[in-house]
């Protein structure tokens, strides 16, 4: 009895919790490339290369819930800030097994998934900048987080 | 039972500790970029004149002649733009037609055609790559081939350049 039990514990330490199995990857930054003073531009979450993209990994069945951390301006040249906003079909995510279809989501809510048919969500992200008529010229950027937590 | 319990009891132990691991969060970042460029504008600088024709001798204004067409760009400093044209096949004057058959084209940062790049504008958008410039200065010239029996008269076409930030 004793000996079953000390084995039972030994395989309990032996198997890694679930939440060590999660992962999130950024595979690709929101680009909005040259926008021009006085002119919205905006991407799409399904653009092939401009929309921002997260790679979630989880195992099988594990379910997640998603939630970005958005900025509300972009930091430029002397302290110049770039408004940028999101709609509520700005976010798309897309399991990677055969069938999963994308779901478009609001963005600044939280989102649940679940991993049903395999271990990989990739989430995209679009966006649309508002540059005023006397935008300062020059690069900007913000941080954009993904934070996931299962249950 | 003393072992069972004790044993049991470091079970449920560490089934709780497991249970608190599950709820665990994990985050990581991208960036949102953009650059601002400055209004892209194009200014009709100068007609291209070819001035009097011969009925019959073809005429040529190059680039670097006094009679060529110019257009002036206001860009952002260090963008790339791509240029492109709308041509007429022909001067008119009435009813009659004035065929031009070639047309060439500079671009140069500096307000000169010395030095120009030369591009033809008959041949799709031309880039002009990176320019630490604000400013593009296009000049255009072009060939019209009159007939022997042209008609006598003024003759005039239209030329459109279109900039777009590349």
């Amino acid at each position: 009895m004793r000996f079953q039990l000390l084995v039972m514990l030994s395989a309990l330490a032996a198997v890694p919790p679930a939440a060590a199995q999660l992962a999130v990857t950024p595979v690709r930054d929101l680009e909005f490339g040259s926008v021009i003073v006085g002119v919205p531009s905006s991407v799409a979450p399904s653009h092939p290369t401009r929309s921002g993209q997260f790679r979630i990994t989880a195992p099988r069945n594990t379910k997640v819930q998603v939630r970005l951390t958005l900025p509300g301006e972009l930091a430029g040249p002397a302290g110049a800030q770039l408004p940028i906003g999101f709609a509520s079909s700005d976010a798309i995510a897309v399991g990677d097994w055969p069938g999963s279809t994308p779901e478009s989501f609001n963005p600044q809510a939280t989102r649940n998934l679940q991993f049903a048919g395999g271990t990989i969500y990739n989430l995209f992200l679009g966006g649309t900048v508002t540059p005023a008529g006397n935008q300062r010229q020059g690069n900007y950027a913000a941080t954009i987080t993904l934070t996931i937590t299962n249950f | 039972m003393r072992t069972t319990t004790v044993l049991s009891a470091i079970v449920a132990a560490g089934l709780t500790v497991g249970a608190a691991t599950v709820e665990a969060q994990t985050s990581a970042n991208i960036q949102a970029t953009a650059q601002v460029l400055s209004a892209l504008t194009v200014t009709a600088g100068k007609d291209l004149e070819f001035g009097n024709v011969t009925p019959g001798v073809n005429k040529t204004i190059a680039i670097t002649d006094a009679g060529a067409g110019r257009f002036d760009v206001n860009k952002a400093t260090g963008s790339d733009v791509a240029l492109s044209f709308t041509l007429p096949a022909n001067l008119t004057s009435g009813a009659n037609n004035l065929p031009i058959g070639t047309w060439s084209g500079g671009w140069n940062t500096a307000a000169t055609p010395a030095g120009a790049t030369g591009f033809d504008p008959a041949t799709g958008p031309t880039t002009t790559g990176s320019t630490a410039s604000g400013t593009l200065t296009v000049y255009v010239g072009a060939t019209v081939n009159p007939g022997a029996g042209q008609a006598a008269g003024a003759y005039t076409g239209t030329i459109t350049m279109s900039a777009v930030y590349f």
